[in-house]
């Protein structure tokens, strides 16, 4: 019985590895050093929407029909954020990493994993009440090009921005949240003027380099999709993209204790994660 | 001889040269003051001899004074003159006599004294003449006898002064000689003295300072050398400084002999020194290594060498599948070609055994190919293998095995038993931290998934969301529909009520005028007067049939309509099966014998005698099921069974108290498609039938709508050209309440796709979404029914005028208290404004009282707040208000905010 089970795991991880391989050949998208448990819970759940018995299936499937692969890769790509997510985190960057960035001449920031670009906002706005936001320029990237265009557009749903209000005002808002968007239909469009200094592009932490040298880098909520080597391998992507003495600011349930890196890096808030370069 | 012999000599010599020289100035002295006293005494002497001649001459003159015969006056005096010069010679006569012991003198002084008393005794009696006044004797007297007696006493006197005056001289002389001698004396005695005394003191100093020298050079040497080795003094004399050496001696040698405890004593330390450090240097590696490698490595690296080995093996114990090993996880001077095993277990080979016995051991005689150190220019077998054990609370958690080339020193031996020790604990503390680490990562990792899986479900969420919004939009379009459809329904209900009853009216006045003409066609056919021709009787026929066929049309008619009207009767009772049975065998038992069709009809054993049902409309449905059964059959068999129902196919809340009733022919069957268009009205399964067959296709609807009223059901199995089997449910006893709500239901059930579908492309949702975009401006807003409060009805009309343009039914209140009274008379209030600065009671005050009702806890309340007053909005959210707006309000930022708020 337990042989049984476990040379069904194998032939499990046999055809994961198999269909990673094949999408990155062909697609090149690589997912193969994304978490194991969690490719394997949504290739699973694409294989229950599209009644496919087997994990091969889906494989010819994934390689044959585009479209097929697309749906793959919206499953993979999770797209879960909202405005000042965690607003302990943004009260915590007003108070801790704001002074620092006050004496920069001009700041780069890199979120890393933006989505559909509400913390991208979020920041800008946070910016912007600093009085920081003119000098700044944000880079924000996804490897999903569908939610970066979503991004740009600055349109999110009006059901959850009572959500929002209540988290800017938890991270510490200066003004009425109201003054930043314009309720349309279903939809509280941002003003533009917040994405005036944003650079919106695909950029895949998989495969892609760094592109610049940042002041700050938030990477929220991204490495946790990522297994162990991947991980190490983005932190080293990141911290070769920081500048000395830059921030980087991860998810509440990150930590970079266990990163390889961790040495080079002194807590700026231990709780709301955010790290200051050292060397 | 001693130094104090020496000094006592010496001094003593000194001393005795001083004393003689004291007691030779003494007699010196007393020669001198003998002299002295004799010169002083020969002058007294002489002084006396010339005080007795100045005497003589005195008494003399003043002899001569009496006789020449003096004034009487002078007479006593002169006799008083002449006594005290008698008496001074006297005196100096008795003095002389004492002082001058010499024979000579002596008898000088005897003669004068002899004289004196002569004289004396011649003056008496010229005293005597005197006082007779016989002046010539007494001049006689005086001139002669006395004058030769004083001239003796002088000439004696006179000689004794000589006497004197040469002992005088002569003493002078000696005196003089004296004081040369004397003179001499001293200056040979001191300068012999001197001599004396200077040698000596040389003497003594240079036998005193030689033997001094001696030793200050000795302890000088001794002040430059740091040697333990003493210089010794060589002085065989048996003085004080003689003794000095000796002690010096003495003391050198257990100055030495401690120097040479203190050495070992300090080689001990410095050993134990030696040791502490090592220790302490491989105690300060420990921290900071966090894992087992680096630290066996390190350790093996840094002890090796520490102890003077060349070559070394560190073995932890690791766990492997539950049996526990010692691995070799570190080496230092390894060679990688020895057939050195990697892992022991317990008991196993040296290191196993000294894991087992907790205790180090040394081979002692390793045989020359045990093992090999090598090194680029040779190699050798080594003197000494050394294994020792790890431990930490009785449990060995590592082994090391040391070689060396020459064998273990003691302190060597004792530096490793130290670190051994220590490094146990390090060995243990780094596995509980490895394990807690594990542990800890373990729990990142946990917690990351968690997160993971947290954003995945949220995504599943809002994937589902958007799902159930996308299917609440769709149930509230159907609900729409339906309400449309059953406002059309009752309308059609209505119309069809009226329909029928028009129908059932309508049938009612057909059937009148045709139960005539069919009884009229009938006796023409009938032809009773005969006067008919065959061909005339035929039409009658025709007439009489199609009148027929027009009766049970309209009949049929009439009987849906009432079905439909819902005017349909039924009258439950208890109906007897076998009288059913009994219907059916003569109603269609002639048919069959016609049709040359079998005609079977069974009942089941189990079935119970009677079912509680309307016997009429039962009947009617088995008619009609079986009229079509012949109908549709030109051979074989037509059945009815009746049984208790199978429930395996059944939809719906059948129960095996239901009984069957099952129709089956050998007949052409019901394709599938059509097996369901069958029970609807005016509906047959080709539209060709009717031509072929007849009948008005209502039939069977109405078997339904009767089997509906019985509380049952009817169903078709059939294939085509297979025959058909229809099957009529009915409940044995009660009907089932509201049969076809529960039908719906479970069909509606059943409709639900199997599977979540899959979310809709975010793209399609926005296309959704800009479809609703169109709707209008008011959309969210219209119908809203908002509380404005303020104080200034200027910016309530303005408020007002703007939100009724979105169709906005708006409230005011003027103040706080009025504004939570507004709220209590009207709960449905969507939305409140609220101004901050109100007399009465303030906004703060009012939300606050709002946000204390428990209704109220989520009512949306935006509060208007002046712009300036930072600390305002604060304040706001402290007192409960969902967001805050800034005044002079901008429409456009107010209804955004308000949709927001609104949005449900």
């Amino acid at each position: 019985m337990n042989n049984k089970i476990e040379a069904e795991k194998e032939l499990e991880t046999i055809e994961i590895n198999l269909l990673l391989e094949g999408i990155y050949r062909y697609y090149g998208y690589d997912f193969r050093n994304y978490a194991g448990p969690f490719l394997n819970r949504r290739i699973w759940n694409r294989m229950r929407a599209e009644n496919i018995a087997t994990i091969s299936s889906l494989q010819e499937r994934v390689l044959h029909d585009p479209t097929a692969m697309k749906k793959l890769f919206r499953d993979f790509s999770i797209n879960v954020t909202e405005m000042f997510r965690d607003p302990g985190f943004f009260l915590a960057f007003r108070t801790k990493v704001v002074p620092y960035l006050r004496e920069q001449p001009s700041i780069r920031l890199w979120h890393v994993g933006c989505s559909t670009g509400e913390e991208v906002y979020s920041m800008a706005i946070l910016l912007h009440e600093e009085g920081l936001y003119e000098k700044t320029r944000i880079y924000a990237t996804d490897m999903n090009e569908e939610v970066l265009k979503e991004a740009e557009n600055g349109e999110f749903p009006l059901h959850r921005m009572q959500l929002y209000t209540r988290n800017y005002l938890a991270a510490g808002g200066t003004t009425a949240f109201s003054e930043y968007y314009s309720a349309k239909d279903n939809h509280a469009v941002f003003h533009p003027f917040l994405t005036k200094n944003v650079v919106f592009a695909q950029h895949n932490l998989a495969t892609d380099r760094s592109f610049n040298e940042f002041h700050v880098i938030i990477c929220r909520n991204v490495l946790i999709y990522f297994d162990k080597i991947l991980q190490n391998r983005v932190y080293h992507l990141l911290h070769n993209s920081l500048s000395p003495s830059g921030i980087l600011g991860l998810g509440s349930k990150e930590g970079i204790k266990f990163a390889n890196i961790v040495n080079s890096y002194e807590e700026v808030d231990p709780i709301e994660k955010l790290y200051r370069k050292i060397k | 001889m001693k130094f104090k012999t020496k000094l006592y000599i010496g001094f003593g010599f000194l001393f005795g040269l001083f004393i003689t020289s004291y007691l030779v100035f003494i007699f010196v002295m007393e020669q001198l003051d003998k002299n002295t006293g004799e010169v002083v005494d020969n002058y007294e002497m002489l002084y006396l001899a010339n005080t007795i001649e100045s005497q003589m001459g005195t008494f003399s003159r003043e002899s001569i004074g009496t006789i020449a015969d003096p004034p009487p006056e002078l007479v006593d005096q002169l006799d008083k003159n002449k006594e005290e010069a008698i008496s001074n010679i006297h005196k100096a006569i008795a003095a002389l006599e004492r002082l001058d012991s010499r024979e000579s003198s002596q008898e000088l002084i005897q003669r004068l004294k002899e004289m004196s008393e002569t004289y004396e005794a011649i003056e008496e009696e010229a005293d005597q003449l005197r006082a007779e006044g016989n002046m010539e004797a007494l001049k006689t007297l005086y001139w002669y006898e006395g004058r030769s007696a004083r001239e003796e006493m002088m000439e004696v006197a006179k000689e004794l002064q000589v006497l004197q005056q040469q002992t005088a001289a002569e003493k002078l002389n000696q005196s003089s000689d004296m004081y040369s001698l004397l003179k001499k004396m001293i200056v040979i005695y001191a300068l012999v003295g001197f001599a004396i005394g200077v040698g000596m003191a040389i003497w003594t100093m240079r036998s005193i300072t030689g033997n001094l020298n001696k030793v200050t050079t000795v302890m000088n040497k001794v002040a430059f050398r740091k040697s333990n080795k003493w210089p010794r003094i060589d002085i065989s004399s048996k003085d004080e400084i003689g003794d000095i050496a000796v002690a010096f001696n003495e003391m050198a040698g257990t100055l030495e002999a401690h120097a040479r405890e203190e050495e070992k004593l300090k080689h001990a330390a410095e050993e134990q020194s030696w040791l502490k450090t090592k220790v302490a240097e491989v105690a300060t590696m420990y921290p900071g290594i966090d894992n087992l490698e680096t630290l066996a490595q390190r350790f093996i690296t840094k002890v090796t060498p520490m102890v003077g080995a060349s070559y070394g093996v560190f073995y932890i114990r690791t766990s492997v599948d539950g049996e526990e090993t010692f691995q070799k996880q570190a080496a230092y001077a390894y060679n990688h070609e020895d057939p050195a095993k990697d892992s022991f277990r317990l008991g196993e080979g040296i290191i196993g055994q000294c894991a087992l016995e907790k205790r180090a051991m040394l081979m002692d005689h390793v045989p020359e190919n045990y093992i090999r150190i090598t090194s680029g220019l040779g190699s050798a077998s080594p003197a000494n293998v050394l294994v020792v054990p790890a431990e930490f609370q009785g449990e060995v958690l590592a082994v090391i095995e040391l070689a060396t080339l020459e064998p273990f020193k003691e302190g060597e031996k004792q530096l490793l038993k130290e670190v051994m020790g220590g490094i146990g604990i390090n060995i243990k503390s780094i596995m509980r931290h490895m394990q807690i680490e594990k542990l800890l990562e373990e729990s990142q990792s946990l917690t990351e998934e968690l997160q993971l899986q947290q954003e995945e479900l949220r995504t599943v969420n809002e994937q589902l969301e958007e799902q159930y919004e996308n299917s609440e939009q769709k149930t509230k379009e159907l609900e729409k529909i339906k309400l449309i459809l059953e406002e059309k329904a009752q309308q059609l209900t209505l119309n069809s009520q009226y329909k029928s009853e028009f129908l059932a009216n309508m049938s009612h006045e057909l059937r009148t005028p045709l139960n005539s003409l069919l009884i009229l066609a009938q006796m023409l056919a009938e032809n009773a007067s005969g006067n008919l021709t065959d061909k005339q009787v035929e039409y009658a026929k025709t007439i009489f049939s199609s009148g027929n066929d027009l009766l049970r049309l309209i009949n049929d008619i009439l009987d849906i309509a009432k079905v439909e009207a819902g005017k349909m009767e039924v009258i439950f009772e208890d109906v007897n099966i076998k009288d059913v049975q009994t219907f059916v065998e003569t109603q269609f038992a002639p048919l069959a014998r016609e049709k040359g069709v079998q005609l079977s009809v069974q009942l089941a054993d189990e079935l119970p005698e009677t079912i509680y049902t309307d016997k009429q409309r039962l009947q009617q449905v088995l008619m009609n099921l079986l009229s079509n059964a012949f109908k549709f059959t030109h051979e074989g068999i037509v059945s009815l069974r009746v049984e208790k129902a199978q429930n395996k196919a059944a939809r719906g809340p059948y129960t095996e108290a239901d009984i069957a009733f099952i129709v089956k022919d050998t007949g052409i069957g019901i394709p599938k498609h059509k097996q369901e268009e069958i029970f609807e009205a005016f509906k047959q399964a080709d539209g060709t039938i009717s031509r072929k067959y007849g009948g008005t296709g209502l039939g069977l609807s109405i078997s339904r709508e009767i089997a509906h009223l019985l509380g049952g059901s009817i169903e078709v199995q059939s294939a085509e050209h297979q025959g058909s089997t229809f099957t009529l449910r009915v409940p044995q006893d009660q009907p089932h309440q509201q049969p076809e709500q529960s039908a719906a239901s479970a069909e509606v059930a059943a409709g639900l796709p199997p599977q979540i579908e899959e979310p809709p492309p975010i793209k399609e949702s926005h296309a959704a979404g800009s479809e609703k975009r169109s709707n209008s401006k008011t959309a969210l807003l219209e119908g809203k029914k908002i509380l404005i409060v303020d104080d200034d009805m200027r910016n309530i009309f303005a408020l007002t005028t703007a939100l009724e343009s979105y169709h906005v039914d708006v409230l005011f209140a003027e103040n706080g208290r009025e504004g939570i009274d507004m709220l209590n008379g009207n709960p449905d209030i969507d939305l409140v404004l609220m101004d901050i600065m109100m007399p009465e009671i303030n906004g703060f005050e009012a939300i606050r009282l709002i946000r204390k009702q428990a209704e109220f806890e989520q009512l949306p309340i935006i509060a208007l707040t002046a712009k300036a007053m930072k600390d305002d909005r604060k304040r706001c959210i402290e007192a409960g208000a969902s967001d805050y707006i800034s005044k002079p309000v901008n429409l456009e930022q107010l209804f955004s905010t308000m949709r927001v708020w609104l949005y449900r």
